[in-house]
């Protein structure tokens, strides 16, 4: 059923346009810019012709069968008249991105249980509404305007926000910041919910990393039911909207006095093996950990800087976020020995190295010769954007390490130029994590260590 | 009564508290060590079971219309022998018909005093969207000022139990602190998926307290205990 959402043969926008920068003409203009090759129908009383396509006057006079409907018509009486239509034409999937339904109250709320009753009744599924629906390389159906085609990628980021499939999705595609496959916002989910993506994803082989953003749990059981079973084969970032510490009951038991919500769903997380995440950025911000990097053994880190201050931070941000840092193996210390002036220790400071062989030919041979270090996991690499830093990220130096010894690591640059550091951040971050904050980049590489030690746990 | 005849008891007489023996009934059929409770509707059946029990005994005011059992003065603790249980039953009686005149009496509950141990608290909603929720925590003060208390969702697996009892900060004092004995963390741990269990397979359970559960080097025992039914 949800294939017909992500891989439809047909299908019909409702309230198209041909004025530009209408949102009936840019949802038009997206399914025209991404890879879609089926029939696209434009329904518009008005118009005979939008962006090279035939308009009809209603969808029944389409006359095909039309897989999948997207309607962002401006009022909701006239979207439930659609979905009216729809049935008639015995459509089974919806998209509804207009507003005005349930997160108005009142009228809003009526309409909506129309469009589900309708739904019910005549087996059609509805994603929405109030939502952006669909952004992938297959179809987009979007009213944010993409400049680019959408990745083939690995992540799908799913979410009641329309933020989400927006913005977030349009800067994610312009910037290539994220191997995207999918973005999804379902809005008020008066149907189609998490607990259907979830799954749906869960089994498409193409998709390794879930990120998710809820402000309402549509059904917790089914969703921890589900998320455990998914989480156990790739990870589920989540992130939930509108955390309350008052309990919702009026409990007459001690216990549901203290359950609240947000301590249920903290629970859930937990129980699921789930990701929590904190904001909107570390949806993004671990997914793209998890989607580049492979899964550490353990939570021992080696800490690879050129400042001695940034180094002590960095360790005690990982003490704080449950990383350790080992000591290296005395065959490290000792091979390394005339690259440092004092036995090399962990932070791994190379400023000594630097001095001796250069920036370059110490990224390539002292910082490997400490990463593949028996004693260690995964690396936090802190990097300055300097010309010196230019040659090394043109290489991609840092990559091919990775690459070659088959660890995890996550990039940090707080200073430098912009000229340099713009280019390590767009360059080598479309390969590798790369954080403007040492606390995001460590949190990250927590949350992958976490995760991989759930799985060597669970999988033994 | 079996607890199909208690629930099917307090459905008929339209009431969604059970009494803390009712209560004890079901859990010791889930297989929850609970303190030996049992109603004595007179005095002289007091006085009879409190020598079957052994002394010291524990009387308690059993009335499903009296849910806050110490400040109605329906607690009396430590009787030592029969004519302490004779005088606190009358004190009960008195106090309670005084703090709830309405009140329908059905007698006392008489239960072993059972000795002190690691003050925990179990428990389990019902949520509107996560269903049966099971909760543990640390009892007494830990609980009310601090709320260190951890939850998971039914149904629950020993590994999910070995969490619950893992992520609460004061788990250190579970491993026995300045003299204590540590707590069998392993039989509560046991207790925690026998109470998710049975709100699993049982349909109507809005919430449980079990507070305090006292645990001991060897296992665990539930001192007292509520079950809220659904409307």
């Amino acid at each position: 059923m949800m294939e017909l959402f992500f891989k439809p043969k047909s299908v019909a926008v409702i309230g198209a346009s041909g004025t530009p920068g209408k949102l009936g003409y840019v949802i038009v203009n997206n399914i025209v810019g991404s890879d879609f090759s089926g029939d696209v129908y434009p329904v518009n009383p008005k118009s005979d012709e939008i962006l090279g396509y035939k308009v009809y006057k209603s969808i029944t006079e389409i006359p095909a069968e039309v897989d999948l409907v997207v309607t962002a018509l401006p009022t909701p009486k006239l979207t439930v008249a659609t979905m009216e239509e729809c049935a008639k034409k015995g459509v089974k999937a919806v998209i509804i991105e207009s507003a005005g339904f349930s997160e108005m109250g009142g009228d809003g709320k009526i309409f909506q249980q129309q469009i589900v009753d309708i739904a019910k009744k005549n087996d059609i599924r509805v994603m929405g509404p109030n939502c952006s629906g669909i952004v992938s390389r297959d179809i987009v159906t979007s009213i944010y305007p993409m400049t680019k085609k959408v990745a083939r990628g690995n992540v799908v980021l799913l979410g009641q926000s329309g933020l989400l499939a927006a913005g977030m999705a349009s800067d994610i595609v312009e910037n290539e910041s994220l191997n995207i496959n999918k973005v999804c916002s379902f809005g008020n989910k008066c149907d189609v919910n998490e607990n259907d993506l979830l799954e749906y994803f869960g089994n498409e082989d193409d998709v390794d990393v879930i990120s998710m953003y809820l402000e309402t749990v549509s059904d917790g059981r089914n969703l921890t039911r589900i998320a455990k079973k998914v989480a156990a084969e790739k990870p589920v970032i989540f992130l939930s909207g509108g955390r309350t510490e008052a309990g919702a009951r009026a409990a007459m038991s001690h216990t549901g006095s203290i359950a609240s919500n947000a301590k249920i769903v903290e629970a859930a997380v937990k129980q699921t093996g789930m990701i929590m995440a904190d904001d909107f950025t570390e949806l993004k911000d671990f997914a793209k950990v998890f989607s580049t990097q492979p899964l550490p053994k353990g939570n021992r880190i080696a800490v690879i800087t050129l400042a001695g201050s940034v180094g002590v931070n960095v360790s005690d941000l990982c003490a704080s976020h449950g990383l350790e840092l080992p000591k290296l193996a005395p065959e490290t210390t000792d091979k390394l020995k005339d690259m440092f002036d004092t036995p090399v220790s962990n932070p791994v400071d190379l400023y000594f190295s630097v001095t001796k062989i250069g920036f370059t030919k110490t990224l390539e041979t002292t910082f490997p010769d400490a990463f593949k270090d028996a004693n260690i996991d995964a690396a936090v690499i802190i990097l300055a954007g300097f010309e010196y830093t230019q040659e090394a990220v043109q290489k991609k130096i840092i990559q091919k390490i990775v690459q070659e010894v088959g660890k995890p690591v996550v990039v940090c640059m707080i200073v430098g130029y912009n000229r340099y550091k713009n280019v390590i951040m767009d360059e080598m971050g479309k390969d590798l994590p790369v954080f403007p904050s040492l606390i995001s980049g460590v949190k990250g590489l927590s949350k992958l260590c976490e995760y991989g030690i759930r799985q060597q746990k669970t999988k033994a | 009564m079996t607890t199909a005849q208690i629930l099917s008891r307090a459905q008929e007489e339209k009431r969604t508290v059970l009494t803390e023996i009712e209560a004890k009934q079901i859990l010791s059929e889930a297989g929850i060590n609970c303190t030996p409770t049992v109603l004595a509707s007179t005095k002289e059946q007091a006085v009879s079971i409190s020598d079957e029990i052994g002394y010291p005994v524990v009387l308690k005011v059993s009335s499903v219309d009296i849910t806050h059992k110490s400040d109605s003065g329906g607690v009396k603790v430590n009787l030592a022998d029969k004519e302490a249980v004779k005088q606190a039953y009358d004190e009960i009686m008195t106090s309670c018909k005084a703090y709830a005149p309405d009140a329908n009496i059905e007698g006392v509950a008489v239960q072993g005093m059972a000795k002190t141990g690691t003050e925990i608290i179990m428990g389990m909603i019902k949520d509107a969207s996560f269903g049966p929720v099971v909760m543990f925590g640390l009892g007494g003060v830990l609980v009310e000022v601090l709320k260190d208390v951890s939850f998971r969702i039914v149904p629950i697996e020993k590994g999910d139990a070995v969490d619950m009892t893992s992520e609460i900060q004061g788990k250190k004092l579970l491993e026995g602190y300045r003299g204590q004995d540590p707590a069998d963390v392993d039989c509560l741990r046991d207790m925690l998926v026998k109470l998710s269990d049975f709100v699993n397979v049982t349909p109507g359970i809005e919430e449980i307290d079990m507070n305090p559960v006292f645990a001991y080097k060897d296992g665990a025992v539930v001192v007292d205990a509520r079950i809220i039914l659904s409307s």
